[in-house]
């Protein structure tokens, strides 16, 4: 009988310990968690950001961004793609209103350091300024297509110029219908 | 005084939980591909190995020695688990780095080895110790490892660029190969700086 007691004792005090800890982080980590979003499209932009607005769709969420006078300033969408090397890849993109690419931010990824984590870094980045859904062909070099490729992570590459294709088509079909209606 | 000391420095030196036990290896090898993540993974570690102890060391004569270990891991979790959630609130970016290895401290061995080989048999003080000797000696030679892996394989020190965007870098070191080799090479290197001091 006695470590079945004693095994229940413990069980129960640690359930307790954790319900209490567990209800002190809950506000925390919603904080933490918006302030990480609002952290990551703040980078993205190349101006300052007064305030967010939030528009949601049943694919994926937008978010405004707006300057004091509640101009909009930019588009930030959340888009990803499963052609990654290690697969998921999330990214955060944001265009101007006239729907060019200001920059992204890769959010989640699990491609292999060194090598296909350079997606995220400015030198790679940097090519992906100003362009649009229409002018340009959404494809790696090696493909034929318009965006040079990370040596040594073809992959990569092909996966995120999905992720930001994905991200501006959501754009063009969600987002202008949605702010028309 | 004198045994609490010797507690206290063993863990760093003579019976190190990576360079000399080679306990709890999966985060030693897995996590370590930059100093931060080094630095942050030893804190967390040492911060449950701190809370099992003592706890352990305090209920171990309570509990009847056909449940030992199984008490002992849900003590072990509980502490896991409040660190996983105390890192959510408090440092989300070291939460995206370390991701699903905070919640595998649960499964190092070295913590669950120190509950079953020092903590439910000695005090609650010279447990206290022992927690804080191992769990800094654990932090160094993750900090060691994990440095060292940072400036061959990224080039970086704490995220600080030692050497120009362009240059290449021995990208074998920020790879899984990289972990067992570089750990191979601190151990080698401690080890022969021991002889050389004349030690065994």
């Amino acid at each position: 009988m006695r470590p079945i007691i004693t095994l229940t004792i413990v069980g129960l005090l640690s359930a307790v310990l954790l319900a209490v800890v567990d209800d002190f982080t809950r506000e925390p980590i919603r904080i933490a968690k918006e302030q990480m979003k609002r952290k990551a499209i703040e980078e993205i932009f190349p101006f300052e950001i007064d305030s967010l607005k939030t528009v949601t769709t049943d694919k994926t969420t937008f978010y405004e961004a707006l300057d004091k006078e509640m101009k909009l300033q930019g588009i930030a969408v959340e888009s990803s793609t499963n052609l990654g090397y290690s697969g998921r890849i999330e990214i955060l993109l944001g265009v101007s209103p006239e729907q060019k690419i200001f920059d992204y931010k890769v959010v989640y990824h699990l491609e292999t350091p060194g090598l296909g984590d350079k997606i995220d870094k400015p030198k790679f980045k940097a090519q992906f300024r100003n362009r649009t859904l229409e002018d340009t062909n959404w494809k790696v070099r090696k493909d034929g297509g318009d965006i040079d490729e990370l040596t040594a992570a073809t992959i990569s590459s092909r996966a995120i110029s999905d992720a930001v294709l994905t991200g501006l088509r959501y754009i063009k079909e969600q987002y202008s219908k949605t702010t028309e209606e | 005084m004198n045994e609490a000391l010797n507690i206290l420095t063993r863990g760093f030196v003579k019976e190190n939980p990576v360079t000399k036990m080679l306990l709890g290896l999966c985060p030693v090898l897995a996590v370590t591909t930059s100093a931060i993540n080094g630095l942050g993974m030893g804190l967390a570690t040492t911060f449950v190995l701190l809370g099992s102890n003592m706890v352990i060391s305090l209920a171990s004569k309570a509990i009847p020695s056909t449940v030992r270990i199984p008490s002992f891991i849900l003590v072990i979790a509980t502490f896991v688990t409040i660190v996983d959630l105390l890192i959510k609130a408090y440092s989300p970016e070291l939460n995206q780095a370390l991701g699903i290895f905070i919640p595998l401290i649960v499964v190092n061995c070295m913590i669950l080895g120190r509950a079953e080989a020092f903590a439910s048999r000695n005090g609650i003080w010279y447990s206290f110790i022992d927690a804080i000797g191992m769990g800094l000696g654990f932090t160094f030679a993750l900090l060691l490892l994990s440095a060292f892996r940072e400036v061959l394989g990224s080039g970086t020190i704490f995220n600080i660029p030692i050497v120009g965007e362009d240059a290449s870098t021995i990208l074998v070191f920020a790879l899984p190969p990289g972990a067992f080799a570089g750990l191979g090479l601190i151990i080698a290197g401690l080890n022969s700086l021991e002889k050389k001091q004349g030690g065994k």
